[in-house]
């Protein structure tokens, strides 16, 4: 990503790189054991202190002003280590985003200013979801007091579990579009399941949540979820792209580097010309990917013409790409490629969560092509 | 029409026209029975399914990654119960000898629900198929029947294949490579045996097995040149059992390493050594290189079952859950979109049920089992009693000139054509199944979404354990490599290979 970092956020860029070689490349293997070892909860205490959950915040508290860029910078060094740290900031991120555009600015700094851990900051959220595309279980009746009471279950809530407050879709009775709902998690009628094993991201942990009687503060307006959501992933894609190429990177240096210790046949493998193509395929994509990112981060910061339609063709693109790269990167590997001891198998896991975020993939592929034809 | 010769002729020319006919060529061939052999693999495989992989497929998965040491014993125990260990075992050694293709379509069911499980269950025959690699008959008949008593006592008996070492890996399978790798693992001669020393890691089985059939080398700088394959039985001081690796997939079946350090050897337990191999007619490279060759042919299409498998098992979870999922308002399986998306998995699943279906036509008329699936052997070997060749052939297996002859004709007799077309069409099946077992895993995750990342949802366990057969029995690239050398590199003048 060297063209993306322009000199105010070079600083930024350090702050992560040293933070990932510091904090998580020395554990990275026993933190990924989550939920079968303890959650890196002295990681997540630094990051936040460190200010990785206030990133798109306003200067004032912490941030840099809601930069897509600097957030890209962020998660792209992160994930070169460990993308699990990356989908927190990343649905943390995507939570401020919706609050922001439901118009929520004041609740988000009583919120972010407040906080005096990361479990305060944090706010969970089913990032793994577009809302619209799946069927919403949760349901919400509105008293005559005005509030607001949920019952059912929504599923695979990242960040659920930790974070004390939730931020869920929800269809209000007698209402077919669904709207945004802010949920304390520690009130009565509110469940939560044993943290889901899924295939990447592990220490970035989701479960499942029921609710029952539970109270609920209504995000923005109602029936306005669509559009929140909508109006966050034009400008969250780009991030996850980010976090896919940061994963590409990790998985490329590992490569390069084995490929420069490893003998087969006589000869260094990076001097097997076939080992030299898979090198070479993994560099071309990188190259490309941390192109098409530094262009399109600028322009949803510039909200230049066609920024949207950037960014979230360079989601599709990057995310696939990290999926079929990162396969790549465990076979140079071999045998050793698809063992814990290196990383290689962790990026190609982590990869394809990422590339989940946000919505299957083919829904994403139509809703992209559908503002094109519309 | 065309004259025969000319007629001759132009079939010769690339691509072969046997080359590209093995199954028109085979089937004429083939005993009828082998259809009904098929079967009963088949509803064996589903009933095991149903009954064994598929409640514990996922639980078992879990219970490695909280505890990556557990060893699920019971699970071989089970397999031994069902007689899974015997089943492809021939006659001649005990074995129930149902016919070799339809292992394939068995470990496909099974790798249809987990691969790991399929693995922990089939491993064993890459160790039988390790021991014929070396026709030494006496051994075989040995290490075999062990299996066959193994399954009457309930107390398993299973072989494992050792050849793959820490610094040693994708060389291990070509001869020319092998003289030049960083093989670490010596056989020294001595008096009345050999003395091992070394380790084998990403030994699959290793810690369920009680032989082992490891490759060695009397001289590590001529490795391809000195290879000793040597029969090594749990328990033999100097043996023992190290780490089991941390594998991202196919967690069921235990990866090991195994370490010798001063470990003796008995003659009577060498299968095939540099001394037994000047025996024979071809040069010793080239005898070496074909037995390391027969095996990769023996197993590749195994693992292409596998690929196929898991094709089918990613298919199959995405089928169910586009057929029970509303998205946007309607059930999946009325998106358009997914319909195709389910359409092209079908198809790699037919596509590579395909490749390796064709690889062992090739086997069986080019290869190790061609002599099986001759009618009247079949036959004699299908409805003679086993007790005829427990008492009046066995015996006989033990005389020197029985592995003498059976070398004569793999590998002094073997013609280079049957060597090439069997090494060939065998990393076929490897490299195309395994991809698209990969590639079928890929779009049901994607078909999925945020449902196809959770574990309970089965294919992104699909997607892990698949990624480990595009490694295991030589990487998809070295296959691509053998495919050269094997039918490629014949009809071209000038070509060097391993020489950059």
């Amino acid at each position: 990503m060297g063209a993306l970092i322009s000199n105010e956020l070079k600083i930024l860029h350090e702050m992560a790189s040293d933070f990932a070689l510091q904090e998580l490349a020395p554990k990275w293997e026993h933190n990924d054991e989550y939920p079968f070892k303890p959650l890196y909860t002295d990681v997540l205490k630094k990051a936040y202190e460190t200010g990785f959950f206030a990133v798109m915040m306003p200067e004032e508290q912490g941030g840099f002003n809601k930069s897509i860029k600097a957030l890209c910078i962020v998660l792209n060094d992160i994930c070169r280590i460990d993308a699990s740290l990356g989908g927190t900031i990343f649905t943390n991120a995507l939570v401020q985003e919706l609050m922001t555009n439901a118009g929520e600015t004041d609740l988000l700094s009583s919120l972010v200013s407040k906080a005096s851990s990361f479990e305060d900051i944090l706010v969970a959220f089913p990032s793994f979801d577009n809302p619209e595309d799946i069927k919403i279980k949760a349901r919400a009746k509105k008293g005559k007091d005005n509030k607001y009471v949920l019952n059912g279950s929504t599923d695979y809530i990242a960040l659920g579990g930790i974070a004390k407050q939730i931020l869920i879709p929800v269809v209000i009775d007698g209402q077919d579009e669904y709207s945004l709902f802010m949920v304390s998690t520690n009130q009565p009628g509110v469940q939560c399941s044993k943290p889901v094993v899924s295939i990447g991201l592990h220490a970035c942990p989701a479960v499942d949540m029921s609710f029952r009687d539970t109270q609920a503060v209504l995000v923005g307006k109602e029936k306005d979820g669509k559009k929140y959501f909508d109006s966050a992933a034009d400008r969250m894609s780009v991030a996850s792209a980010a976090m896919a190429a940061g994963v590409v990177r990790g998985s490329f240096n590992v490569a390069l580097d084995y490929s420069k210790q490893r003998t087969q046949g006589g000869r260094e493998i990076r001097n097997w010309s076939v080992v030299r193509m898979m090198l070479s395929s993994m560099a071309v994509n990188l190259q490309c990917a941390d192109l098409a990112i530094s262009s399109a981060s600028s322009m949803v910061d510039e909200q230049e013409s066609g920024w949207q339609l950037a960014s979230r063709a360079v989601d599709l693109f990057v995310t696939e790409m990290a999926c079929d790269v990162t396969s790549v990167g465990i076979q140079v590997l071999g045998g050793n490629g698809y063992m814990h001891d290196y990383s290689q198998e962790k990026g190609f896991r982590d990869a394809r969560q990422i590339q989940a975020l946000m919505g299957m993939v083919p829904m994403r592929k139509l809703a992209y092509i559908k503002r094109i034809i519309e | 029409m065309i004259k025969v010769e000319r007629q001759k002729e132009l079939l010769m020319r690339e691509p072969r026209f046997d080359d590209i006919n093995c199954s028109l060529l085979s089937i004429p061939k083939l005993p009828h029975a082998m259809i009904k052999d098929t079967r009963i693999a088949v509803a064996l495989a589903r009933k095991f399914n149903d009954e064994v992989v598929r409640p514990r497929a996922l639980e078992l998965d879990l219970k490695l990654m909280e505890d990556p040491d557990y060893l699920p014993s019971d699970l071989v125990e089970e397999a031994n119960r069902w007689g899974f260990f015997t089943l492809w075992e021939p006659k001649l050694f005990g074995g129930k000898g149902l016919s070799i293709p339809s292992f394939s379509s068995f470990t496909e069911e099974l790798a249809s629900v987990c691969v790991g499980i399929a693995n922990l269950v089939s491993v064993h025959y890459l160790g039988m198929a390790t021991l014929i690699s070396t026709w030494n008959m006496r051994l075989i008949n040995k290490l075999l029947r062990e299996t066959v008593k193994g399954e009457k006592t309930g107390i398993p008996c299973i072989i494992s294949m050792g050849i793959t070492e820490p610094n040693a890996g994708s060389d291990v399978l070509e001869v020319e490579l092998l003289n030049k790798s960083n093989t670490a693992f010596r056989a020294e001669k001595v008096k009345g045996g050999y003395v091992l020393n070394g380790m084998k890691h990403f030994i699959s089985n290793g810690h369920h097995s009680t032989w082992f059939a490891v490759f060695a080398y009397e001289e590590l700088k001529r490795a391809g040149d000195t290879i000793v394959v040597l029969a090594v039985k749990k328990g033999t001081k100097g043996f023992s059992l190290g780490r089991m690796e941390r594998k991202m997939g196919q967690k069921a079946c235990a990866a090991s390493e195994l370490i010798f350090e001063d470990c003796f050897v008995a003659d009577e337990y060498v299968c095939f050594s540099p001394e037994q191999a000047k025996k024979l007619k071809l040069p010793i490279q080239k005898s070496n290189q074909q037995l390391v060759e027969t095996l990769g042919a023996a197993s590749r299409p195994g693992v292409g079952s596998f690929g196929t498998g898991v094709a089918r098992g990613a298919y199959e979870e995405a089928l169910k859950f586009a057929s029970e999922t509303e998205i946007s308002g309607k059930l999946l399986i009325n998106h358009e979109w997914a319909q195709f998306m389910l359409g092209e998995m079908y198809k790699n699943v037919i596509l590579a049920r395909l490749a390796y279906v064709e690889g062992n036509y090739a086997s069986g008329l080019y290869g190790t089992y061609k002599i099986l699936q001759m009618k009247p052997i079949y036959y004699i070997s299908k409805y003679t009693p086993q007790i005829f060749f427990d008492i009046f052939i066995s015996p006989f297996l033990n005389f020197s000139i029985m592995t003498w002859l059976f070398r004569k004709i793999n590998f002094d007799w073997w013609p280079e054509n049957f060597k090439e077309l069997t090494t060939g069409l065998s990393a076929v099946p490897k490299i195309a199944c395994t991809d698209l077992g990969i590639k079928n895993c890929q779009l049901a995750m994607e078909m999925m979404g945020r449902a196809g990342l959770r574990h309970d949802a089965r294919v992104e366990k699909h997607l892990r354990d698949s990624k480990l057969l595009q490694i295991y029995e030589g990487t998809n690239e070295m296959c691509r490599l053998n495919l050269f050398k094997a039918l490629i590199a014949r009809s071209v003048s000038g070509v060097s290979m391993f020489e950059e």
